[in-house]
């Protein structure tokens, strides 16, 4: 008698496709969800972790950072008779900690995360890309 | 004169050779071109330009829907998970078919170094005429059909039945596990499904006595009590679902793809293949998806008949039954990729399972039932 406990009417094959019409005929609250990314972009969260900034004015190069990176991304160099980190962006995780640690809060992440290149050296990411200055912009 | 009698007449031709020729005569130009080639003692050239001529009208109508075939199942899908689908290359993505063939004409060519180099390229040629050649007997409209087989029906089923040979081949020079695993389910799956088709297909031969589509197409027009149209569906509702399912079984579609089933074989019997040879299986596959459904459009939903449209006057009969024709075969595409988008696949077991255990059994009693009825004359 196992042939009379199948599935014969088919139920949930019409269930879904019902399901799936409603999805084609955009029934009820069922937009679009993507984008067309290279024309139009997705608000970025403000906790996002993009591209390293660094606060000319607050950073005093103490290179706690250059020592709490993991993966020995930052390196201290002289810029401007003053020093500041340099972000081997190629080498980064993007783990946040150099700005948990920053005793000035100078170090930032912003929302800019296409950052691909074509070559390993336009990576490196030197206090001239990365540096900011907070009364020039307000 | 001609123009009236092409207005209000009864014309119907055999098939598109006769059409062209009436038009060339009513335009005036047949008998002068046919005199020309008379006086060279060559009169068949005519006649082998004419066939030239519509067989390339059919192909590259062939090939455009196939085509725009691809763009019409990446919209529906996209349509379905909530996303775009192509929208850069032209309106709407329109353009993107003609993108991807001459993206994949420009790719390399690959054989294998341990592939049986002429079968592996002679597999995909198999796969790809046979696909075409099944438009040959379908009726696209009145008089619109390139030759109107007193087989057809037997004729399709049989070029059909060519495409798991070729699948076969395909695999097996290929000298991949992957491609000869995928053809051996193809053919297995091919094989199963073929004989709930058939006997479906025969219910609706018993109905109209003859295998050829024009005849059961015509056997389709009128209706009863004045509006419901005297489709096969309604005499054949489980032979209509039977060879429904066992069409999309035939074509290798998603509830039933094991053809190429990506998860578990790659991509199943073209894993080796690149290039224009894969741009062959591409377009047979949906040149095969067009040719079932616009077969289950003419044994189940009345081809190009629709109810009335013998009022129209005659001239305009042959545009608009192929307009009939070609929307209901889009809904019966759209239909299939609907189900595509719906349903997961079953497992190899379960679709022989269903296809000897249950669609064998029910086509046969399909066939016994309709039989009795017709002897016992309630239809």
């Amino acid at each position: 008698m196992a042939w009379i406990t199948k599935n014969w009417g088919m139920v949930g094959i019409i269930k879904g496709l019902i399901v799936t019409m409603k999805h084609i005929l955009r029934v009820g609250n069922r937009p679009t969800v993507t984008v067309q990314y290279p024309y139009q972009k997705m608000k970025v969260s403000p906790r996002f972790r993009g591209l390293h900034a660094v606060d000319e004015d607050a950073c005093i190069g103490c290179g706690i950072c250059e020592v709490n990176c993991p993966n020995g991304t930052i390196q201290i160099v002289k810029h401007k008779t003053r020093w500041y980190p340099q972000v081997n962006i190629g080498m980064c995780l993007f783990c946040g900690l150099c700005v948990d640690v920053c005793p000035m809060n100078a170090m930032k992440m912003t929302g800019n995360y296409e950052l691909a290149d074509y070559t390993r050296e336009s990576l490196v990411y030197g206090p001239d890309r990365l540096l900011f200055n907070k009364e020039v912009k307000q | 004169m001609l123009f009236l009698a092409m207005w209000t007449g009864d014309i119907m031709f055999a098939n598109a050779y006769e059409l062209i020729v009436f038009i060339l005569n009513f335009i005036g130009i047949y008998e002068p071109i046919n005199n020309i080639f008379k006086t060279l003692g060559i009169e068949y050239v005519l006649r082998i330009i004419i066939v030239f001529v519509e067989i390339a009208v059919l192909f590259v109508f062939a090939l455009l829907t196939i085509m725009f075939l691809t763009w019409m199942e990446r919209k529906v899908v996209a349509m379905v998970q909530a996303r775009y689908g192509p929208m850069v290359t032209g309106p709407r993505g329109l353009l993107q078919p003609v993108m991807d063939g001459v993206k994949l004409i420009g790719k390399e060519d690959i054989i294998p170094a341990k592939a049986d180099r002429w079968v592996f390229t002679l597999a995909p040629f198999l796969v790809f005429i046979p696909a075409l050649l099944i438009f040959i007997p379908l009726p696209f409209g009145e008089s619109l059909i390139i030759s109107d087989l007193n087989v057809g029906l037997l004729y399709i089923i049989a070029i059909s039945a060519v495409s798991p040979i070729a699948i076969l081949l395909a695999g097996w020079a290929s000298n991949n596990k992957y491609s000869l695993m995928g053809a051996m389910r193809a053919v297995a799956q091919d094989i199963s499904y073929t004989i709930p088709l058939a006997l479906s297909a025969i219910a609706i031969v018993l109905f109209t006595g003859s295998l050829s589509t024009v005849d059961i197409v015509t056997a389709q027009n009128g209706t009863w009590f004045g509006f419901i149209p005297k489709w096969f569906i309604f005499l054949q509702p489980l032979g209509f679902i039977l060879f429904l399912i066992a069409s999309i079984a035939e074509m290798g579609r998603i509830p039933f793809d094991f053809q190429e089933s990506e998860q578990e074989l790659v991509a199943g019997f073209f894993t080796e293949y690149s290039g224009m040879k894969f741009a062959m299986f591409f377009l047979a596959e949906y040149a095969h998806l067009f040719s079932v459904s616009a077969i289950v459009v003419t044994l189940f939903l009345g081809g190009w008949s629709f109810p009335y449209i013998s009022l129209l006057p005659a001239a305009l009969v042959p545009l608009v039954s192929l307009g009939v024709f070609l929307v209901k075969t889009y809904a019966v595409i759209f239909f299939a990729m609907w189900l595509r988008d719906t349903v997961p696949r079953v497992r190899i077991d379960q679709l022989l399972n269903l296809g000897w255990k249950i669609m064998i059994p029910l086509a046969l009693l399909n066939l016994l039932v309709t039989g009795f009825l017709l002897t016992v004359g309630v239809f």
